[in-house]
């Protein structure tokens, strides 16, 4: 005990740890109303973790080469020790981080927390979660089976409806005019270096405008659920009388990431086929179109908004310009009241805003 | 009154152009067929039987058309049936087995090595005595029949081999099925598959032995050795069974943690 004391205090008198410990975790007060939603995004945190893990173990046996990468995925699956364990956590994993996110982002939404001062940590978020559609996109790309193929086809057939830039774009992304073994390389490159990069440096920007501006406040179970943000200098958001994050709100992290783990690994043991439909097992043939392609589930509403349109620009356009607006949504939304059920147009927006995305998604996948 | 006599004549001149274009042959699957289908198909009895008997054969369902079979020239009505053009007619019933085996090598040999074969020319039958010469259809076990086979012998000896050749194909059939399963669930099945489809050759030449002794021994060989395709399946199986089992722990664990991680911050 004497040993780990000496180095406790050789630490200190050079960290002065202790004292960083009380400033960020004993005496960093969160809202007394602070509820369990609050904790998706250490949830996340976890997940990209996993991802990253997995990325790395998988990066170990997997061969970014047209002729052998579905091989190398299938070796992955068989022959390597626990290859189909870390392989079904990578992909399910991804599945999960976008399910998680929006979640993460409805919830925000939700409880009017992106609103003054907070518009950075909404924009840095909601490009974090267009970068976890790229890096799912481009990861679909590297088994080269069939599903990935084709899906990869469809996706940048999109970019090419781009008045202008459209073919020019679209040639980029597949590095020549169809999707071939240098559109491998590139997505590649781009999950495996150029898109983690990203994601890790505004995972960052997100945690220390979170940590710089403060944690807001949910607006339920209080009298005032008006933004008390005044804007004429810098505040940090303190909550006097809160509850400290550690140990009190790290524990309620702790039992959600459990939770999500407990549902990740029942869909990783259980039914990982959700997300596998036969033609992800079948190496690509760019000869053999297969009967139906469709998008992974979280682009399926965008894939259905390209459908109903007369044009696929147009599709696009609408498209764009929702993402804009959700993008800006908190320099557009001006308003005070932060509590829902004293926004009915924001609260019908949002219940509406839902029911299309799901009703285009569930379209999508009969269509 | 000019003016409308000329409009009705370019008008009249228009629906002529249309009708002209529209009547005018397009190829069409119907009018792509050959000469040899366009002249029999129409004729009364035995000229036309063969065209009805072949378009439900499984030769007409794969493309084999007349002139795979008789030779000849398919495009040219005048010259169709002539020699020169290649045209073989309709072969004795002694030369049937090399008719039919220009394409179907391995059962040509496997048929005349067989009792069948060397009876050929001695009221033995030949290739169209069980398969038709027209309506050929893809064959199952069930072409091995009391029916067929007591025109010619009894059935005690075809009914051993039926059932011989029965067991076979139903462990084919179902292994083939795992392996597709399996297959779209991500196992790597080539080297199962590859053996699998080596075995359904040994059992596909086994179709024209008579011999039942022969047969029987033949069959429990191929039996072993699909056996162990799905024992290898079996194994694959019991891997999933552990798999789940051990998920469940860890899926008990991390829900118990995740209740005791609760407990705990309700007592801070």
């Amino acid at each position: 005990m004497m040993i780990m004391k000496r180095i406790s205090e050789w630490f200190e008198v050079r960290l002065g740890y202790k004292e960083l410990a009380e400033k960020h975790l004993t005496g960093y007060l969160l809202p007394r109303n602070i509820n369990a939603w609050y904790s998706l995004g250490s949830v996340l945190l976890v997940i990209f973790g996993i991802q990253v893990l997995t990325g790395i173990l998988l990066l170990i046996y997997y061969v970014p080469d047209a002729d052998k990468a579905f091989r190398s995925v299938t070796a992955i699956m068989n022959d390597v020790p626990y290859g189909w364990l870390i392989r079904m956590c990578h992909a399910v994993g991804s599945n999960m981080m976008v399910a998680v996110l929006l979640l993460h982002m409805l919830s925000t939404l939700f409880m009017g927390s992106y609103k003054s001062p907070r518009e950075l940590n909404w924009l840095t978020g909601f490009i974090l979660f267009n970068l976890v559609l790229g890096i799912s996109l481009s990861g679909y790309l590297l088994p080269w089976s069939q599903l990935s193929f084709w899906a990869t086809t469809v996706a940048t057939n999109s970019a090419g409806a781009i008045p202008i830039i459209g073919d020019y774009l679209m040639q980029f992304l597949r590095g020549g005019k169809l999707v071939g073994p240098p559109t491998l390389g590139r997505f590649f490159a781009a999950h495996v270096a150029l898109l983690p990069l990203a994601i890790a440096g505004l995972i960052g920007a997100h945690l220390f405008l979170l940590e710089r501006i403060g944690v807001s406040a949910p607006p339920f179970g209080l009298k005032e659920t008006k933004n008390s943000w005044q804007g004429d200098q810098f505040r940090h958001e303190d909550h006097p009388g809160g509850i400290p994050f550690f140990p009190d709100y790290l524990l309620q992290d702790a039992t959600s990431i459990m939770i999500y783990l407990a549902v990740f690994f029942s869909v990783v043991f259980f039914s990982p086929n959700i997300f596998f439909p036969v033609t992800a097992f079948m190496p690509a043939d760019p000869f053999r179109t297969p009967a139906h392609i469709k998008p992974e589930w979280y682009f399926l509403a965008n894939y259905q908004t390209l459908k109903i349109f007369p044009s696929e620009l147009l599709g696009l356009m609408v498209q764009g310009a929702v993402m804009t607006f959700l993008a800006l949504l908190p320099f557009i939304d001006r308003g005070k009241e932060r509590h829902p059920l004293k926004r009915p147009i924001f609260l019908a927006c949002f219940v509406g805003g839902i029911i299309i995305y799901l009703g285009m998604t569930i379209w999508g996948h009969y269509s | 009154m000019r003016l409308h006599a000329l409009a009705g004549r370019k008008i009249l001149f228009a629906v002529t152009l249309l009708l002209a274009v529209f009547a005018y042959p397009h190829s069409s699957p119907a009018q792509m067929e050959t000469v040899c289908l366009q002249c029999h198909e129409p004729q009364p009895g035995k000229g036309g039987a063969p065209v009805k008997k072949w378009r439900e054969s499984i030769h007409a369902e794969n493309g084999i058309s007349c002139h795979d079979c008789h030779g000849g020239d398919p495009k040219d009505s005048a010259n169709a049936m002539s020699p020169a053009r290649g045209f073989l007619g309709v072969p004795k019933e002694s030369a049937i087995p090399a008719f039919c085996g220009r394409c179907h090598v391995g059962i040509s040999e496997d048929y005349l090595k067989s009792a069948h074969g060397r009876a050929l020319g001695k009221g033995g039958p030949s290739c169209v005595t069980c398969h038709d010469a027209h309506a050929t259809k893809k064959v199952t076990l069930d072409i091995i029949n009391e029916k067929l086979c007591s025109r010619c012998h009894s059935y005690d000896r075809a009914a051993e081999i039926k059932e011989a050749m029965r067991q076979t194909e139903t462990l084919i059939t179902g292994i083939d099925r795992s392996l597709q399963e399996y297959k779209g669930q991500g196992v790597d099945t080539d080297a199962r598959e590859k053996g699998l489809f080596a075995l359904r050759n040994r059992y596909h030449r086994l179709f024209h032995e008579v011999d039942t002794a022969k047969v029987k021994h033949e069959s429990s060989q191929i039996q072993a050795e699909l056996q162990k395709i799905q024992q290898s399946l079996d194994k694959v199986n019991e891997q999933r069974h552990r798999r789940k089992i051990a998920g469940l722990f860890v899926i008990g664990a991390s829900l118990l943690a995740a209740l005791l991680v609760h407990l705990l911050r309700k007592t801070v």
